[in-house]
């Protein structure tokens, strides 16, 4: 329970680490978006519409007045209005385009998870064979093509030469959204196939490594001699004795992976025109509406460290030892 | 050696021990067998880590293919007459003579656009990259060596930086400075990529500096920075070496994921703009391949060059790793000669 405690309080240190990082980035820097939105009028404003405009864009009063306001408006959802879909607030088209990255991010998460631990697992059990001598440096080579151009192959190639697959989307427009219809799932599943593939397929090299080279360190571990010695069957050994206990420093990079994958989702929603966080974020950068860019930061950040926090939660039930303390 | 023909290493049979003997197989035909090579003579010389460096057939492949790069890049002006910058002929034209790699929907040369950008994008990507694990060795070993309230502040944001997600945290500083040119590119990505770094490298002095040789050295009363410099640092390099190569992979894809979603400078020429007006000219969907591809088969093969080095350096500081490669051949040549496989 204390190591919980400690980890709970961590995350909330760097929660607001990063509240505080997405408050100072734009006051350090030249030219707030503020002050840019104001020289776009080229002096048509009068003093009270510049007032305004710096009241609706939080940079009022002192700095510690506007980091308070800040911090508080943060924990409203309130993220400020979207420049881009004018009347429309930050939060809802950050909440819109989140559920999309969630499909593709989690399927992608998912499926390299566990198809690259048991690859890693296989490839460490016959360690020198010919699975593991040609699949290793392979999938690992994968994890240096960046999810930008493996996108773009598999875009090329099956959405527009073999058209087997959409041109983008998240699911047919004729349906109505509705997760309870087997159809629309299909649909999302559907479209959601290459975008989930390319992240798959630059991520899933990492878990086979991981679990690869954490096997084979405890190998040689008493407690592996000592199975084969009680003579249990090689796949008891394997699966209930090496794999569970080399599964758990998996299972903590998996969290700081999410990272990494909604990075990969941001490059990739926008090779496949795909609704998600990333194509949002994208047009934002093109608009230069800092409200969003900066909401999709604290979002993004929010659920890295929930998912932190889940991992720590399933590594104390994984492992006995960590729950005395 | 010569003991292994000597002692049968099977239950004998009916055959007697000159028998054997004689068809036990000599000691340069085990070797083959068992695929271990001498080392050549030149590299006596060398350091070991240096030498098993150049002996590893992995690493030399991902150098080579780095050289190649490098010196093409460096060499950019005497393999093209064209300015990678203007307008080289009439847009999207087919690769040909004139053009190797065909033109841009704008009309400039993209062989010349590509080896131009190599320029940048791979000096960026290394001093990047090396920066960041500067970052990381200082940082891990005042950690590690220092102990206590240093090592726990120090600990404390190595966590925050590999918590909070790299990509969406650099857009937010890109967006903010206009334009972002490929220097300050690299100079978020390095502040930004130390985390991997300054952990590992921190372990390893925190089981370092319990060593006789360190406490030795403490007890001569050596200064402290003579210590991390002399006695920790050298033991430090295969690990910053690998902090190295892994940082300069990921800023070489940060950076070119960065400028293919429209936070570079556009008018900058790197492999990460080239992509970005190819996807913007639509060069893909107007079949204008030859715009997109070559940025890509570049960044490629950076990306797994780097990721041979790194294998090679992985071998080198984990025997372990490397050991069990050879394990699969070990097992074949007890297999054949009537031994049980099941060794560890």
């Amino acid at each position: 329970m204390i190591f919980l405690a400690r980890r709970i309080a961590f995350y909330f240190a760097a929660f607001f680490l990063a509240i505080t990082f997405n408050f100072l980035i734009p006051r350090l820097m030249p030219g707030s978006p503020s002050d840019r939105i104001i020289a776009s009028f080229q002096g048509r404003l009068n003093e009270s519409q510049i007032a305004a405009i710096r009241k609706a864009y939080g940079f009022e009063g002192n700095l510690w007045e506007q980091y308070v306001t800040y911090v508080q408006s943060v924990f409203r959802l309130d993220f400020g209005i979207s420049t881009v879909q004018f009347p429309e607030p930050t939060a809802s088209l950050l909440f819109y385009g989140a559920q999309w990255t969630l499909v593709i991010v989690g399927l992608a998460i998912f499926f390299a998870f566990f198809i690259g631990s048991f690859m890693g697992i296989h490839a460490a059990w016959n360690r020198g064979g010919f699975f593991d001598s040609f699949f290793t440096p392979i999938n690992v080579m994968m994890n240096a093509f960046t999810p930008a151009i493996v996108a773009l192959v598999l875009f090329y190639a099956f959405s527009l030469q073999l058209k087997w697959f959409p041109l983008g989307r998240a699911h047919d427009p004729n349906l109505m959204p509705n997760w309870f219809d087997l159809k629309f799932v299909g649909s999302v599943l559907y479209h959601a196939t290459l975008p989930v593939l390319s992240i798959f397929l630059v991520s899933f090299g990492g878990w086979h490594l991981g679990m690869r080279n954490v096997m084979i360190n405890l190998l040689n571990e008493d407690f592996v001699v000592m199975a084969r010695a009680k003579g249990l069957s090689e796949n008891r050994i394997k699966y209930r004795y090496v794999a569970r206990n080399a599964i758990l420093p998996q299972i903590t990079a998996l969290a700081l992976s999410i990272g990494f994958a909604l990075g990969g989702a941001l490059v990739t929603e926008q090779v496949f025109n795909y609704p998600g966080l990333g194509k949002f974020t994208f047009t934002a950068i093109g608009a230069r509406d800092y409200s969003f860019i900066q909401g999709q930061l604290l979002l993004l950040t929010c659920s890295v460290l929930v998912a932190n926090l889940l991992s720590d939660i399933a590594n104390v039930i994984l492992d006995p030892r960590l729950r005395g303390r | 050696m010569s003991e292994l023909a000597h002692t049968p290493a099977f239950p004998l049979r009916a055959e007697s021990a000159a028998d054997l003997a004689a068809a036990a197989p000599s000691h340069p035909e085990l070797m083959r067998e068992l695929g271990v090579r001498p080392r050549p003579g030149w590299t006596a010389n060398l350091p070991a880590g240096l030498a098993s460096f150049l002996t590893n057939g992995k690493g030399m492949a991902g150098v080579i293919i780095l050289l190649v790069l490098v010196v093409m890049s460096a060499a950019a002006p005497l393999l093209s007459d064209y300015n990678p910058n203007r307008r080289a002929g009439k847009p999207h034209v087919m690769p040909s003579y004139e053009h190797v790699l065909g033109t841009t929907r704008l009309g400039k040369d993209v062989f010349t656009q590509l080896v131009y950008g190599g320029r940048v994008s791979l000096s960026v990507g290394i001093g990047a990259g090396a920066f960041a694990a500067l970052i990381g060795l200082a940082l891990g070993i005042s950690a590690g060596y220092f102990g206590g309230r240093t090592d726990e502040i120090i600990s404390f944001f190595v966590n925050v930086v590999l918590v909070l997600p790299g990509l969406p945290l650099i857009i937010v500083i890109a967006t903010m400075v206009e334009a972002a040119s490929p220097m300050v590119i690299g100079l978020v990505l390095a502040l930004t990529g130390w985390g991997w770094a300054a952990r590992t490298i921190r372990t390893q002095t925190l089981s370092l500096r319990t060593r006789e040789f360190v406490l030795s050295a403490e007890l001569l009363g050596e200064k402290k920075w003579r210590i991390i410099l002399i006695e920790i640092f050298p033991n430090m390099l295969s690990f910053f070496m690998g902090g190295l190569v892994l940082g300069t992979i990921a800023a070489i894809l940060a950076e070119a994921a960065l400028e293919f979603i429209g936070l570079g400078d556009p008018n900058a020429v790197t492999w990460g703009t080239m992509l970005f007006w190819a996807q913007n000219n639509l060069a893909l969907q107007s079949g204008a391949w030859w715009e997109i591809w070559p940025p890509c088969i570049a960044i490629m093969l950076t990306g797994a060059a780097l990721v041979l080095v790194n294998f090679a350096v992985d071998e080198i500081t984990n025997p372990q790793l490397k050991a069990s490669r050879k394990i699969g051949r070990i097992k074949r040549f007890l297999t054949r000669r009537g031994r049980g496989a099941d060794v560890f």
